[in-house]
């Protein structure tokens, strides 16, 4: 294919992105309307020394970090079970873990409404058996959020661990196995391991995926527990200051990058030694 | 002299600075089997593929029949391709791929069918014509490939590398099929290998490519016996290097080294003492390594194939002092430089 | 869930450690019991979201089908999933052309370009095209709407139509052309078949992200066009009622035949293959 013709073929696209991405969000980060990049510095400035905005943030890593350690402890052992097995319910039930990937996440979410609200499953539950008198608040909290993002990605970090561990040979478990090891640590001296690099990517989706829900965090920790992407949507649209919605989306994108980065710099160390 | 089917004139082909072909002059002569042969990285792809039209040469020009194409698009080339990988289109029929060709060429729906048909039937697999390729076994593969070629009528079949994805006995059937094709259509065929046994047995014309150049070229009989330099010796079997002390260089076959007794007359134009290292047993024969001093004084590793059952004498053991002897006739004597890359006249 | 794990280990999917297996249904019932308790209020009589439902009817379906809200946010929806996959598709294909077949400096760099939609937090996205394109230079929402969403959707269609590609033998295009196929033509008869695999999942899952999607969306809505997944959220905000169980119920069971459509055609586990990585 010539260069000319090759050139014509991505033309469009790359006006496409342009237009519909690249140049709104710089315009975005950098010249809000009516507001200087300096005065979005200000803005992030004050919020990194103003406590609750730092609560926002903190609450923001803190629930990141525990949805991603759950994640992982949950979706590793699935995904290896899955891919190991030869029985027909493995397909079965790997679909049930992919399956959730296709439905909207408010359906997904307002599950938890039903379990976890008023009149919910777990209060009934528990005020049916005498062990409390009134049903205690579930919803509005950060297991609530927590709860709702691992449901939300947990079937990301299956099929990202799945497809890292299909890719070890299955006869190096059964040679550690040969050479004296038992299961659980042919688990732990091979697999994993060997697995790493995946476990690692499927942490980084997890991570950045529960930074930056919305609809979680908005159904199920309301305005008590506000996270960075509700702030975002309140000054956006609530307060409509843009200085500080520029200021909270910087700080939010940099959090993501930043943790991109780092694993990817895991990932290269990993793959090196 | 007819016009050659195919011509190439001072082609070359550079990737930036490393020169794949290196302005070579080609002749095919038409109704022939030629053979690009060497080793891989020697060219020989690239010319296929500057023949085909799938990559412009960097200088030069290309005839077909006489007419200038070298800018004509594949597609204008009508000549036959068929890809090492085979190509097949995996969507389709093997009968619909074998029509693909009459298809492009506007031929009415009947008429193709019919064409397809022949074509099957001329690499016997006209029954297979309803299954996919991912259905046939590899060395169908290749003749549905053929036929595919074969089905556009065109004016040379290219072949690149067709039999290395085959196992060693259907590499040998196929080597006999592709040759009774040739001869039931008459078609002229440019063939890339790797594997000189290959070139010498299908080959009318065989070509010797190294870095880009020809080495050397002509009739498999008349080119296996007299190889130009080492090279081509080496390509062709050769394992035994000698200085005759006249200032010749010759290179002689292991099967043409007798192994004999040290009291045996020197007669012949090798005649050397030298010491057993290591014996095979190859089953017909026995692989005989020997360590000898050649005329000019320098030493020099043999291999000689023995026979037990035609030799004269003991079967040699590891230790044996034994006499090397070889006839003038199977010397191949070698040119003592390696020769620039030479204008194929003679060919056709 | 529990009892399909324990009697699948007869079955050699063995559940090889107590911790393991333990971990392993926890992780299941977190990912589905809550999509079973949105289908089993969708069916109260009663009018409040409580489990147990009080009787069963079908009367919240009813009322969700007749709640104009939903009904045009529905048509909205759908309009603004087909259009941006169409888009995406028809811009993105030939990038991964470009891509993987022309001969171009920078190839990782271009792809990294078209990937990078996926890396920006899309509130982030949808936060810059309200500000820039709807309200800088008056934008109307629907075709900022479309160009969020085929911006977002391009890194499906160039990475997953990519795999199909990568997966075909570049000497099959070759190989028509030689037999008479002109460029176009070559492209129609063979690759075109050969993406078919990726232009299908990148079409569906183009269309359902686009379907689903809440943070890009979220800032361009106005009364005119509204999506259906922001209408839904809005209106539990409002109150609470089982309509939107079973309204929920309705997207669920159209996603269940999209999947099934999705296993029949390519495989329903080869569509995600493509996604990551």
């Amino acid at each position: 294919m010539r260069a000319r013709s090759t050139s014509l073929l991505l033309l469009p696209g790359l006006a496409f992105l342009l237009v519909g991405f690249l140049l709104p969000a710089a315009a975005m980060l950098f010249a809000p309307p009516g507001v200087t990049f300096l005065q979005v510095l200000e803005r992030m400035g004050a919020m990194l020394t103003d406590p609750y905005d730092l609560g926002i943030m903190w609450r923001t890593v803190r629930i990141g970090l525990v949805v991603t350690a759950l994640c992982v402890v949950l979706g590793f052992p699935i995904a290896s079970l899955l891919a190991r097995s030869q029985s027909r319910w493995a397909g079965v039930l790997l679909a049930l873990a992919i399956f959730p990937l296709l439905l909207s996440n408010v359906v997904r979410t307002f599950g938890w409404l039903v379990i976890l609200g008023s009149n919910g499953v777990i209060g009934q539950i528990l005020t049916g058996l005498g062990v409390v008198d009134d049903a205690p608040q579930l919803l509005y909290t950060e297991v609530a959020i927590v709860l709702g993002l691992v449901q939300l990605f947990l079937p990301l970090a299956i099929i990202t661990c799945y497809s890292a561990v299909a890719q070890v040979d299955p006869g190096l478990d059964e040679a550690a196995r040969g050479l004296g090891a038992s299961r659980t640590r042919a688990f732990w001296t091979v697999l994993v391991p060997l697995s790493l690099p995946g476990i690692v990517v499927a942490a980084t989706l997890v991570f950045a995926g529960s930074v930056t829900a919305y609809t979680t965090p908005y159904l199920l920790g309301g305005s008590s527990q506000r996270m960075l992407s509700t702030q975002l949507f309140s000054y956006a649209s609530v307060t409509v200051d843009w200085a500080a919605a520029s200021a909270t989306a910087i700080v939010m994108t940099v959090l993501v990058f930043l943790v991109s980065g780092l694993s990817s710099l895991v990932g290269r160390k990993g793959a090196t030694s | 002299m007819t016009t050659p089917a195919a011509e190439l004139i001072g082609v070359s082909q550079r990737f930036g600075s490393f020169t794949a072909v290196d302005a070579i002059d080609l002749q095919i002569p038409r109704g022939r089997l030629t053979t690009l042969l060497g080793p891989s990285g020697c060219g020989k792809t690239t010319t296929l593929r500057m023949l085909a039209g799938y990559s412009a040469p960097t200088s030069g020009r290309i005839l077909i029949e006489g007419d200038d194409a070298t800018r004509t698009p594949p597609e204008k080339r009508n000549l036959g391709m068929v890809f090492q990988s085979y190509a097949l289109f995996p969507h389709l029929t093997v009968a619909d791929n074998v029509a693909y060709g009459p298809k492009m060429r506007r031929v009415p729906a009947p008429e193709r069918r019919l064409r397809a048909n022949e074509a099957l039937e001329l690499v016997g697999l006209a029954h297979l014509a309803d299954r996919k390729p991912k259905q046939l076994s590899g060395g169908q593969q290749q003749r549905v490939a053929l036929a595919r070629a074969i089905a556009i009528r065109p004016r040379l079949l290219l072949l690149d590398e067709p039999l290395s994805n085959l196992d060693a006995r259907l590499r040998v059937q196929m080597r006999a099929e592709i040759r009774r094709i040739q001869s039931e259509t008459g078609l002229t065929i440019v063939l890339v290998t790797h594997d000189q046994d290959e070139a010498l047995e299908m080959s009318d014309e065989m070509v010797l490519m190294r870095s880009g150049k020809i080495v050397q070229s002509g009739a498999p009989r008349d080119v296996f016996p007299a190889p130009a330099d080492r090279f081509v010796a080496e390509f062709l079997g050769y394992e035994n290097f000698l200085a005759l002390g006249d200032g010749r260089q010759a290179a002689v076959r292991p099967e043409h080294l007798r192994v004999v007794p040290l009291d045996t007359p020197a007669d012949g134009a090798v005649a050397l003492d030298a010491v057993v290292r290591d014996v095979a047993y190859r089953g017909v024969d026995l692989l005989v390594t020997l360590d000898a001093t050649d005329a000019t004084g320098a030493a020099v590793r043999l291999l000689a194939d023995h026979r037990a059952d035609t030799a004269t004498g003991p079967t040699p053991s590891a230790g044996d002092r034994v006499r090397i002897l070889a006839p003038e006739a199977r010397l191949a004597l070698l040119d003592p430089t390696p020769i620039p890359a030479t204008p194929t006249e003679g060919i056709s | 869930m529990s009892q399909v794990l324990s009697q699948a280990g007869k079955r050699s999917l063995r559940l090889r450690h107590p911790v393991a297996g333990t971990l392993a249904v926890a992780g299941y019932v977190v990912m589905i019991v809550p999509i079973l308790f949105v289908v089993a209020t969708s069916f109260t009589a009663g009018s409040t979201l409580r489990f147990p439902p009080d009787g069963f009817s079908l009367r919240w379906f009813a009322e969700a089908a007749a709640y104009t809200p939903f009904v045009e946010a529905l048509v909205s929806s759908l309009q603004l999933a087909v259009l941006a996959t169409g888009l995406a598709l028809l811009l993105g294909v030939p990038v991964t052309l470009a891509i993987h077949r022309g001969r171009i400096p920078g190839k990782e760099l271009l792809e990294g370009l078209f990937l990078s939609p996926l890396v920006v937090p899309e509130l982030v996205v949808g936060l810059a095209l309200y500000q820039q394109l709807m309200i800088g230079l008056g934008l109307n929402n629907f075709s900022t709407l479309l160009l969020g969403h085929t911006a977002l959707l391009l890194p499906y269609a160039v990475r997953v139509t990519g795999a199909s590609l990568a997966l075909a033998d570049p000497a099959l295009e070759e190989a028509a052309r030689g037999l008479g196929a002109s460029p176009l033509r070559a492209f129609v008869t063979v690759t075109l078949p050969m993406l078919r695999p990726g232009l299908i999942s990148a079409g569906l899952l183009g269309f359902v992200t686009s379907f689903n999607n809440v943070p890009l969306s979220l800032l361009l809505q106005t009364r005119d066009f509204r999506t259906l997944p922001v209408t839904m959220l809005d209106y539990v905000q409002q109150s609470y009622d089982p309509m939107v169980a079973a309204a929920s119920t309705i997207v669920l069971a159209a996603t269940v035949v999209v999947a099934v459509v999705a296993e029949r055609t390519v495989g329903f586990a080869k569509i995600f293959g493509g996604i990551n990585r």
